[in-house]
């Protein structure tokens, strides 16, 4: 069910890592919000924080009209609870025919989780992540370790996903869904760019693509590979 | 140069195959045997038929640094400062030796303001870093790297790629899925289903896959480029 309004703000937060401290302030709202920045900026702070697995140092956080939500770890690895593959599809309560053959495991169901390859493990816990309807999906990387194919399908399930708060923390420049706004790391502190497309031209950490788009005057109107296309082809008439 | 005879595990089945000094890409989809066929050359998994040799030695007899897929999942200490250094620490060198070598292999890595954290606060991007210094402060003959850039920002991966191409190490081995940055190795070895489906030059294995997603984004726009110049 679609919740009218729903809204994740961080109010002055602040989280202290090592010397320095990770602040965050602004709101997330329904669509897709894509977190850039450097490693180690704080992106996968700010995905715990949002999924309400860490608590703030400072300031805080309040969750408007959510009553579902679900965090995509970066490392599936850790958060394996099953001994078949099976039966961590089961832990997720879904359907595991259907989630096995979205993540191409069909057939592979008694297998060990662990004894998948890294991708495979990936898919296999973004098709669990995203199997079930969530108020607010947190995805930490969802991109690392697919291959090409693999990362084409998951942006297809995100797209899919519009009508939840979406929090996309990737690294990944190539193969990235449509998405609504845009935040991103400057140093430790993280800033709204805004809405998609006016804050592409914002967007320091943005593909080499994106930005010889935008030198040569045409913006794209979005972020995925045909918007990219179309751009390009925008230019070469 | 790594040379592969008949070698059967897992999924992994390749006939023959010839890897040379340098630096190596290893690509294929998902599940296609990168991991594993790095284990192997690594020393990590006896391969169950066939055999793999580097130079005149087997691969347990090499020096080899080997960065995990899942950072943080060979470390042996907490403190980052105590990871790295414990290679050169097993071996008993001179505090001098180790305190100067750290630095430097934490200053390559760009890691120098990390060395007193614990790991477990690190950042997955970070952790990577780590896992790199502690595989290169004891100057391997081989470095074998498990999809270390995929936990990596574009600018940390290039800056560290460009180190690791210019620092030293005889071969390097990486299997990766940024299209990119295997361009940029000497030699391609595409796998699927645990078979080597090409190898050869960047330009010899991607000519061959224009049509899909395996084909380097940066040559894709270097194209671009070029015919929207005229």
């Amino acid at each position: 069910m679609e919740v009218e309004g729903m809204e994740l703000a961080f109010e002055g937060v602040s989280v202290t890592r090592g010397s320095y401290d990770i602040r965050v302030s602004g709101s997330f709202c329904q669509g897709i919000n894509l977190v850039s920045g450097r490693v180690g900026s704080g992106k996968s702070t700010v995905a715990a924080m949002a999924a309400g697995i860490l608590s703030p140092d400072g300031g805080s956080i309040h969750r408007k009209g959510i009553s579902t939500s679900m965090l995509s770890f970066q490392f599936p690895e850790s958060g394996l609870t099953g001994s078949t593959v099976k039966e961590e599809v089961y832990s997720y309560g879904v359907h595991d025919a259907d989630t096995l053959a979205m993540a191409d495991l069909s057939g592979r169901g008694e297998d060990d989780p662990l004894s998948l390859s890294r991708g495979e493990l990936k898919k296999l816990s973004l098709a669990c992540v995203l199997s079930r309807p969530w108020d607010l999906l947190v995805l930490d990387g969802p991109f690392e370790a697919l291959d090409c194919r693999g990362k084409r399908e998951v942006c297809r399930w995100i797209e899919h996903r519009r009508s939840s708060i979406v929090i996309l923390c990737t690294h990944e420049q190539h193969i990235l869904p449509r998405i609504d706004a845009l935040w991103e790391f400057q140093e430790h502190t993280l800033v709204f760019r805004g809405l998609v497309p006016e804050a592409l031209a914002r967007w320091d950490l943005a593909p080499t693509s994106i930005k010889t788009l935008i030198s040569r005057g045409t913006l794209p109107f979005n972020v995925s590979e045909d918007d990219i296309r179309e751009a390009a082809c925008r230019i070469q008439g | 140069m790594i040379i592969i005879r008949g070698v059967r595990h897992g999924i992994i089945d390749i006939p023959s195959c010839a890897i040379p000094e340098g630096h190596t890409a290893v690509i294929g989809p998902n599940g296609s045997g990168k991991s594993t066929l790095l284990r192997i050359i690594a020393g990590l998994e006896e391969p169950v038929r066939g055999c793999i040799t580097i130079g005149e030695q087997s691969p347990g007899e090499s020096a080899v640094g080997w960065v995990h897929e899942v950072p943080g999942q060979n470390s042996l200490f907490t403190r980052v400062r105590d990871e790295i250094t414990s290679p050169l620490r097993f071996r008993h060198l001179s505090c001098d030796e180790i305190t100067s070598r750290a630095a430097e292999v934490a200053a390559q890595t760009g890691i120098s303001s990390l060395m007193d954290r614990e790991l477990a606060t690190l950042s997955g991007g970070e952790q990577v870093l780590v896992a790199l210094a502690t595989a290169m402060i004891s100057k391997p003959d081989i470095l074998v790297l498990d999809e270390w850039d995929s936990h990596l920002d574009a600018p940390s991966s290039a800056m560290l790629q460009n180190q690791l191409n210019t620092g030293g190490v005889r071969t390097i081995l990486q299997c990766t899925q940024n299209m990119d940055l295997a361009a940029s190795a000497d030699t391609i070895v595409f796998l699927t289903k645990g078979r080597v489906k090409a190898t050869g030059t960047p330009l010899d294995v991607f000519g061959k896959c224009i049509d899909t997603c395996y084909y380097p984004p940066s040559w894709r726009w270097r194209e671009w480029n070029l015919r929207s110049k005229g």
